[in-house]
């Protein structure tokens, strides 16, 4: 395992993937063997750095890489009603299920992607292998495939096209590409104190394997040459970075209202998903009115999606999460539950403002959060968004693929049964 | 002063020109005042983080380094170059001023776009727009996009710039910028060996946001411009500096570099750019598609030459006159064309590089080397071929003030390494 995961001293998603498979949730690698094996594989990479980056085990990176984690213990600790999961089914295991039906689809995207991230440059080969190697949900791609076969029936479309896959390639890039710059965030946050010359290094990488990232879809983009597509996807892109900013300037804001929060989780993580659905229709060649209703899934499930997250942020444990509770909260991103509390609860509002300097704040912080009903309020709202998007979904004929989108949204409620 | 660089906490770009017009050559900031000043204006920006980033005086930011912050200083301390006529006293801002006072205006117009541009989005990044495209930077590229576009628009018989040409300025500019703000990233840390994690915590996090921030509205603003063509011209650049920069990263320390690598990985970080902006310019002026392949190398050769006397200037200029130790390219195992050729003479040199300089006085030694074997001259040599060639490119544009001033920049660019 750790052997395999050396390669992988950039991108924490994957190892997070990776690690969900198979072993105790709670992983975190030995920083001496990690090192020595680095040196050889890194060597080659940066001989001007002579530190080893080395990761730490990197929960906290984005919606897509709770999920493992959150689905895992979710199985154990409530049989839901809906799907049919048993104890020692893996969370991949029941999204495969899911996602069988576009199952071919997926692993030509895994090709594609590890052959157009490797054959820049040998140094991003082994990052390729890891980021875009076996293990990964691709519930973006899967959406785009999805809904690219869903729609395509209604115009008599046979086989996807070669756009549609295209975008669905784009779209993941995109995904991966802000989570490693996530990850340049976030491991900071996890390596305080003596370890600059490992962030130097680590950050150098992140920052330019993003970068990669971000340029191959803009020119893969461009290069579909569909005017419509090219802005609904740049606009994405602006949008992730408006929320990045959004986020970082309102930290700790106890001022701010459910509707900025509802604009952040849109920039943050539904614009993308719309995007990718609307997408697909738009190159299935479908009218705009379902093309909007696409969009309009995709926006409202990656809400859901979205709040579920942040709820599960709070309602989980360190070991579920593999990371303290309350981290969103820790860090000032006052989330849903949060915001909902605030409004019943003044001494929580004092509380976030001190920053949490005093011990045990933050725990009184989560209880008064679950106690005045922030945690069933989120619940409801996500449920709420859930239901809009399954009623986005009427417009297309009943058929194996609009069932799964359907299922992706009920599988993402149960989350937080 | 000092208050105002703490606006400038992140964008040492900002905060070396500043400096460097009024104060002398080797500034560094005090860190105290800086830091309580920036307490004030950091807390607003990111609660979270207990710790403040300073920011160090920081000069090496990348290819435009040397042109836009060194040349006021080199400048001074130099001997009057025959071609252009400046007293001890100018800086060159002031001769750059004179080439691009043809399109002062324009420039003008962009640098208050600009800043609206970025500072409307958020409150956070408005101070932070104020420094990055406030009075003082050269805007070299969107100079070239100006010319060009008037240039060429004289061929069609235009008489104004249409809002594509100036839009598409403000996006070269806004993704020049983007690149050397990613850079700092990656500068910053080797600068900051040791404790300031936090600080580079910090440092890092609005770096890589404002960078993205500024990619993003960049691709935006091209897909609206609704030109495949220049949408298809201009993602290829973005795609290019990541690949240049991968490509540096890789190779570092490696003396086996060809001369051809080399100028591939300075077409990507430098030239791509450039070349894409020159063309671009000449593809909103509808002028046929000879006359923007020519303006297209016009930008690639130009460009080449300019990164090549960059390249020359990290060895020949002394540290005050850069701002910061001699030969840093080097000292990172970045091999340009100088130590390229250099190599092919002496090959004591090589081993040398490839002990990465782990004993005291070998890069000194190493430097004398690549000097004394002439692999200074022979990049002089390559430098000025590639203006040549730039300014063969300018053949086919009628004759002009805009013509004249893109010849001008060609060699001007050359005077640095007179």
């Amino acid at each position: 395992m750790t052997a395999v995961a050396c390669h992988n001293l950039e991108f924490g998603r994957t190892m997070l993937d990776f690690l969900a498979c198979g072993c105790s949730s709670n992983a975190s690698f030995d920083r001496f063997s990690v090192r020595s094996y680095a040196k050889g594989a890194v060597r080659n990479v940066n001989r001007g750095y002579k530190p080893r980056k080395l990761v730490c085990f990197q929960p906290e990176i984005g919606p897509q890489t709770k999920t493992p984690e959150a689905l895992l213990t979710a199985v154990t600790a409530d049989t839901p009603q809906v799907l049919d999961l048993k104890k020692e089914l893996r969370s991949p295991a029941s999204l495969t299920n899911l996602f069988e039906v576009v199952a071919e689809d997926l692993q030509t995207l895994n090709k594609n992607l590890q052959s157009i991230v490797g054959a820049e440059n040998p140094v991003l080969m082994s990052a390729a292998e890891q980021i875009f190697g076996a293990g990964g949900k691709r519930m973006r791609p899967a959406l785009v495939f999805l809904v690219s076969r869903a729609t395509a029936e209604i115009v008599g479309l046979k086989e996807l096209t070669k756009e549609h896959r295209r975008l669905a390639e784009i779209i993941e890039m995109i995904h991966t590409a802000s989570l490693i710059h996530d990850d340049v965030l976030d491991e900071s946050d996890m390596r305080r104190g003596k370890e600059t010359l490992h962030q130097l290094y680590g950050t150098r990488v992140a920052v330019l394997a993003g970068d990669f990232m971000f340029a191959q879809s803009s020119w893969y983009l461009a290069n579909l040459e569909n005017l419509e597509v090219i802005k609904l996807i740049s606009q994405v892109i602006k949008d992730f970075a408006s929320g990045e900013i959004k986020q970082a300037s309102s930290l700790f804001d106890c001022d701010v209202q459910l509707e900025e929060y509802l604009i952040k989780s849109y920039y943050k993580t539904a614009s993308l998903i719309s995007a990718s659905t609307k997408g697909a229709s738009i190159f299935s060649g479908v009218n705009s009115y379902i093309s909007e209703q696409m969009y309009q899934y995709g926006k409202n499930f990656g809400l859901s999606f979205q709040i579920v997250d942040d709820i599960l942020d709070f309602t989980q444990s360190a070991e579920q999460l593999g990371k303290p509770a309350g981290s969103d909260l820790a860090n000032g991103n006052l989330t849903a539950p949060v915001i909902f509390a605030l409004k019943k609860e003044a001494r929580l509002r004092d509380i976030i403002e001190s920053e949490f300097c005093d011990t045990g704040s933050l725990e009184e912080a989560i209880e008064i959060v679950k106690r005045c009903g922030g945690i069933h309020r989120a619940q409801d709202l996500a449920r709420e968004k859930a239901n809009l998007a399954v009623q986005n979904l009427q417009c297309l004929p009943l058929n194996s693929f609009r069932i799964a989108l359907e299922e992706l949204v009920k599988y993402n409620l149960e989350r937080i049964k | 002063m000092m208050s105002i660089t703490c606006h400038n906490l992140e964008f040492a770009r900002r905060g070396l020109e500043f400096l460097a017009y009024g104060s002398s050559s080797n500034a560094s900031l005090e860190r105290i005042s800086v830091k309580d000043c920036a307490k004030g204006m950091l807390r607003t920006v990111n609660g979270g983080y207990k710790g403040r980033k300073l920011w160090c005086c920081r000069r090496d930011i990348g290819p435009c380094r040397v042109f836009s912050t060194n040349t006021p200083e080199v400048l001074v301390n130099a001997r009057p170059p025959p071609v252009l006529d400046l007293n001890h006293e100018s800086r060159s801002p002031a001769s750059l001023t004179n080439l691009f006072e043809v399109v002062a205006e324009d420039l003008q117009t962009l640098n208050k776009n600009l800043q609206s541009i970025v500072g409307a989005e958020n409150p956070v990044l408005m101070s932070a727009a104020e420094q990055i495209f406030g009075a003082g930077g050269k805007r070299t590229r969107p100079a070239l996009v100006f010319l060009v576009s008037r240039a060429t628009a004289e061929i069609i018989g235009f008489r104004e710039l249409t809002k594509e040409h100036r839009r598409l300025a403000e996006i070269i500019e806004m993704i020049h910028t983007a690149s050397l703000i990613h850079d700092d990233v990656l500068d910053e840390s080797d600068m900051r060996r040791g404790k300031e994690t936090v600080h580079q915590l910090y440092g890092t996090r609005v770096a890589v946001l404002a960078g993205d921030f500024m990619f993003a509205q960049s691709s935006w603003y091209l897909a609206n411009l609704e030109n495949l063509e220049v949408i298809k011209l201009i993602s290829q650049v973005i795609k290019d500096f990541a690949s240049g920069e991968i490509k540096q990263a890789s190779s570092l320390f490696d003396c086996d570099v060809q001369l051809d690598e080399y100028l591939l990985k300075s077409y990507y970080k430098t030239a791509s750019l450039i070349a894409a902006s020159t063309k671009g310019a000449a593809i909103f002026s509808g002028v046929d598609s000879e006359i923007s392949e020519q303006m297209y190398q016009y930008g690639k050769n130009f460009g080449l030459s300019f990164q090549v006397v960059d390249d020359i200037l990290d060895f020949t200029q002394s540290a005050e006159d850069l701002g910061k130790p001699s030969a840093s390219d080097l000292a990172k195992g970045n091999l340009t064309a100088p130590v390229i050729f250099a190599l092919e003479k002496e090959t004591k040199l090589r081993d040398i590089i490839e002990s990465e300089f782990c004993e005291s006085g070998s890069l000194e030694k190493a430097v004398d080397i690549i000097e004394s074997c002439g692999g200074i001259d022979k990049a002089r040599e390559l430098a000025k071929s590639k203006a040549e060639l730039a300014l063969e490119n300018l053949q086919c544009l009628p004759l002009s003030s805009f013509r004249f001033s893109l010849e001008e920049m060609v060699k001007n660019n050359l005077e640095r390494i007179r």
